[in-house]
């Protein structure tokens, strides 16, 4: 029995396109797992679709056809559920050439059947916090009263008083100044950096096993994000609690994560140890270690030189192409395996010490 | 005002003297009648100058003025009081068809990617009227200069026929650059270039920039939130905080021995955000919701200040007649600070 | 269950697939008959300017009174005095077409100018419009009309001008609010920052290429009232007198011989007036959902 909290596997989410008349594979087969206690951070560029997966494991993904394939299991000892039970009596695909081309889904079967699914688990064990906090909470409800809410809802305390005093025990944990002052603030009423402490606040009230933070730095101030940061250490020491961290910014994952996953093209490239993959050397994926290069180091700075860019653009997951998606951005391929990263898409090989790379540089 | 080393009128390029952008801000019925001013001092008495093929960086976080000077600078907006004179032309001065001609020579790059491409506009047809905004090419000039543009931003040209939606973030920068780069300017305002780009994409944008200012002989005001970026591409840098410089000078000067504690705080938290053993909240001071419309009286930094707080809160920093004023503490460096760290 | 397909081959690199082929067909088919009927009554007016009609409208045929739909020489029959209905239905169309015409001009040609006057300019110009638009928009229209009936004569030149001036506020309100979302997405900002006049930026960015569609459409909903209006007047009496026909009009006359059997005299010109409001009302709808791409995506 492993001790995955959450694990998911061969998790695919669509959309579709009806001006191009062709798929956005967003996240196109994925196979993640976070054991307990344990903080896994998704590092990835715009359109990899690390915000798609976690939307997906919470049941968000309401646009057509959304989630096709997969299995999510969600196990934290009380509860053991797979979210996307029943999920292939609902779809039908059919593949050419090892490509899926067709999907034929009953959207509204599957919308009632993932939200029976979610009931409890949503919000109540797995609890997310978003991007841009003063967008994601309730600009007409005071702060406390949806912490409240929260707390009534998904946990025992559902007495009001009870749960007015958790709440406020929340935002004095998250470290807000003059907690009981801004209980009573509406969103609009706090900066981006308190707002973002109050959304913190109400995904932990819920008391969830799993708490899935997407880009909760990206939109701060400079000093705003380092004091989040130092806030998410601090809950992760004292309260333990197992974190899927989704984040573009490298250092903001370095401080975090204990283990990292890295996304392209809709598909993880490398995982393994932070340490290891935030290396950036030989023993990575040519794209983190691309990725890592761009980023101005302190000498690089200093001597004013230029930058090491990636050529060409993010790709757009409608047309992937055969072989590795990161192929013809690729400076490190080698004579021997030019061919076979052209024409075939490699699996994700043994890199040694829990590592893992998807790069046919790594093939035994 | 204690600038006093200026350069000659001469030399530079660009000089803003003592630039203030005030906005009214609106308040209720009642507070209209009390006669109680709502005011929000987002530019409050900027000065510096900017030589030709010079970068100067302006740097700091959200709400601190950087983008409201760049665009009063350009005239985009009037300013309460100040000066600023461009290739001797006294832009705050100016209004009308004048200013429009000036705009030949002076442009801006905005922090937004659509900002300039109409949706319903080809690339082509894009560029194509940036090109004919201030002159008259004609129609083989005009083609083949849309070329040449294509070439100076490394973009291909089958981009011509396509429509703004359908590029990705980092071409449309790229076309917001060459549209820019079609009038022909000397100086270019780049407001937050790099900001909703991808990591990859802008290293990408960072490089071109420095490569069109060499071939084009351009002169920046690179408004940036990112240090890093910041100090790689600027010759001299300007920190600001609510409003003001707080401190300015040579970029490595800056990064490297910053004498106002804000700077300090700014790549401290830079560097503590990814160091695992970092110690949280010491140095980088506490944090607080800024009321414009009450600033705390003396310094503005004060309230947040780790020197302030070492020091026992001396009385002077939050003494209202005592507001710190930029003071040279070495040639070029200056620094509005009571306390300047050494 | 719904079905997605992908293309199989290259995946055009443009997300630019011709109109007909990105809409949903239910646009396409009221842009459709909305186009039909357009074309029917431009038409019919064009006939009965030239006097092309099958019969004097105002010749009388004693012997066949209110004969029915398919009588020779009648395809449609005949009223209450032997008049010929088709004739009769067709000519009915110059009573509101010049007229709508003149009523969706002036308003769209006034709201333009006083929402690019308020949206440009702002602050106080933008008050002052506004103010004008509630004032304008809290005068009961057809107390409006009625007086202005009565001041002048049933006119339906004088109605169509109310009409007109009565929806500037809407057209304004509507052109000030595009301005408003230009404005947000620093658009004007950035026309201004490269150099452009401001009369370009106002004709060709604002205008043309933003505001076109808001503009056909008001023209085609505008079209529409404007008919609304002038048959519920002519029917009551106050707009086109007898004999001159107008839908409205026919309908009162036909009203007496309804009860008696006859039919046709009152339905003919009803439905008429139904389809050809459908019809514009449908173009209208129609035509934002296509220029806006409002349906599925």
């Amino acid at each position: 029995m492993s001790a995955s909290l959450l694990k998911i596997d061969n998790l695919r989410t669509y959309f579709y396109s009806r001006s191009k008349r062709a798929f956005i594979r967003s996240v196109d087969g994925v196979s993640l797992a976070i054991n307990r206690g344990e903080t896994l951070g998704i590092v990835g560029e715009s359109g990899c679709g690390k915000s798609v997966t976690a939307l997906s494991v919470m049941g968000l993904i309401t646009a057509t056809p959304g989630v096709i394939t997969g299995r999510i299991d969600f196990a934290n000892g009380t509860l053991h559920r797979n979210l996307l039970d029943g999920l292939d009596q609902s779809v039908r695909l059919s593949e050419e050439e090892g490509r899926i081309m067709d999907v034929v889904k009953d959207s509204g079967a599957w919308q009632r059947q993932s939200d029976r699914l979610q009931r409890g688990v949503r919000g109540g064990e797995i609890a997310m916090i978003f991007q841009n906090p003063k967008a994601s909470m309730n600009p007409f409800e005071p702060v406390g009263a949806q912490i409240v809410e929260a707390v009534r809802l998904h946990t025992e305390h559902t007495g009001k008083k009870e749960a007015e005093q958790r709440a406020l025990h929340w935002l004095e944990r998250v470290r807000i100044d003059s907690p009981r002052l801004r209980f009573h603030n509406h969103p609009y009423g706090l900066s981006g950096g308190m707002c973002q402490r109050a959304m913190i606040a109400m995904a932990l009230a819920a008391e969830p096993s799993l708490l899935i933070a997407d880009e909760p730095t990206t939109g701060l101030d400079a000093t705003i994000q380092s004091k989040i940061v130092d806030l998410l250490a601090e809950l992760k020491a004292e309260i333990g609690i197992t974190t899927l961290l989704i984040s573009h910014d490298m250092g903001v994952i370095g401080r975090l994560a204990d283990r990292v996953a890295v996304m392209y093209g809709g598909r993880v490239v490398e995982e393994g140890g932070a340490q290891q993959v935030l290396a950036g050397g030989e023993g990575n994926h040519p794209y983190t270690r691309a990725l890592i290069a761009s980023i101005p180091g302190a000498a690089e700075v200093r001597q004013k030189s230029y930058l090491q860019a990636i050529e060409g653009d993010v790709l757009d997951t409608i047309n992937i192409p055969a072989g590795c998606r990161f192929y013809e951005r690729c400076n490190r391929v080698t004579e021997a395996v030019r061919e076979r990263c052209a024409d075939c898409e490699p699996q994700l090989f043994d890199a040694g010490s829990g590592q893992r790379v998807r790069c046919w540089l790594f093939a035994p | 005002m204690t600038m006093e080393a200026r350069a000659p009128m001469s030399e530079s390029l660009l000089e803003v003297i003592d630039l203030k952008k005030h906005f009214r801000q609106r308040r209720g019925l009642f507070a209209n009648l009390r006669g109680a001013e709502g005011v929000i001092p987002a530019v409050d008495g900027v000065s510096f100058y900017l030589k030709e093929q010079e970068t100067v960086g302006l740097v700091g976080e959200s709400g601190c003025g950087k983008t409201t000077v760049g665009k009063t600078i350009l005239g985009l907006t009037g300013a309460t009081s100040g000066k600023v004179i461009f290739a001797g032309h006294e832009i705050t001065a100016m209004g009308g068809e004048p200013l429009r001609a000036l705009r030949s020579s002076m442009q801006m790059i905005f922090q937004d990617l659509d900002a300039g491409l109409n949706p319903k506009m080809r690339i082509e047809q894009i560029l194509r009227e940036a090109l004919t905004v201030h002159h008259r090419p004609s129609d083989a000039e005009c083609a083949r200069r849309i070329h040449e543009l294509l070439d100076q931003v490394k973009l291909k040209s089958n981009k011509l026929s396509q429509y703004p939606h359908e590029l990705s973030g980092g071409e449309k920068r790229r076309i917001g650059l060459a549209r820019v780069l079609a009038v022909g300017p000397r100086f270019i305002v780049a407001d937050e270039p790099t900001s909703a780009l991808d990591v990859s994409i802008q290293a990408q944008v960072v490089n071109l920039l420095r490569d069109l200012q060499q071939d084009l002989a351009l002169s920046f005001l690179f408004i940036s939130h990112d240090l890093r970026i910041v100090e790689l591409m600027s010759h001299k840098v300007a920190v600001m905080y609510l409003g003001k410089i707080v401190e300015m000078g040579v970029s490595e000067r800056i990064s490297h021995r910053p004498a106002h504690p804000y700077t300090r705080v700014l790549w401290t938290s830079l560097v503590e955000k990814q160091n695992r053993e970092a110690q949280p909240a010491a140095a980088s001071g506490a944090w607080g919701v800024f009321d414009f419309e009450r600033p705390s009286a003396g310094c503005r930094f004060a309230p947040r200040c780790p020197v302030y707080q070492a020091a026992g809160r001396p009385a002077i920093c939050t003494d209202a007649a005592s507001e710190p004023p930029l003071r040279e503490l070495s040639s070029g460096h200056y620094c509005a600070c009571h306390f300047p760290l050494s | 269950m719904k079905r997605f397909r992908q293309r199989p081959g290259e995946i055009s690199e443009f997300s630019d697939l011709p109109l007909w082929q990105k809409a949903d067909t239910i646009d396409l088919l009221y842009v459709g008959y909305g186009l039909l009927i357009v074309s029917l009554v431009v038409a019919s007016y064009l006939l009965g300017a030239l006097q092309w009609l099958p019969h004097d409208p105002n010749a009388l045929n004693l012997n066949l009174l209110l004969a029915g739909p398919g009588t020779p020489g009648h395809l449609l029959g005949t009223d209450f005095m032997g008049r010929d209905l088709l004739t009769r239905l067709v000519l009915g169309i110059q009573a509101y077409f010049l007229p709508g015409l003149m009523a969706v001009a002036s308003a769209l040609f006034g709201g333009t100018v006083l929402g690019v006057v308020a949206g440009y300019r702002g602050g106080g110009a933008g008050l002052i419009v506004t103010f004008l638009g509630n004032l304008i928009d809290s005068f009961p229209r057809l107390v409006l009309i009625l007086l202005v009936i009565a001041a002048f004569k049933p006119d339906i030149w004088y109605i169509m001008a109310v009409i007109g001036i009565s929806n500037v506020p809407a057209v304004a309100s509507l052109v000030q609010g595009k301005i408003a979302m230009l404005r947000e997405k620093n658009f004007i900002e950035a026309a201004v920052a490269l150099g452009l006049p401001t009369r370009t930026i106002i004709a060709k960015h604002i205008l043309w290429y933003n505001c076109k569609a808001l503009l056909i459409i008001q023209a085609t909903l505008g079209m529409a009232e404007a008919i609304l209006m002038e048959t519920s007047l002519s029917y009551l009496g106050f707009g086109v007198q007898e004999p001159t026909p107008s839908w409205g009009n026919m309908v009162q006359s036909g009203a007496n011989y309804f009860l008696q059997g006859n039919l046709w005299p009152s339905t003919a010109p009803a439905l008429a007036i139904l389809f050809t409001i459908l019809g514009f009302h449908l173009l209208g709808d129609g035509l934002n959902n296509l220029l806006e791409g409002k349906r599925g995506r």
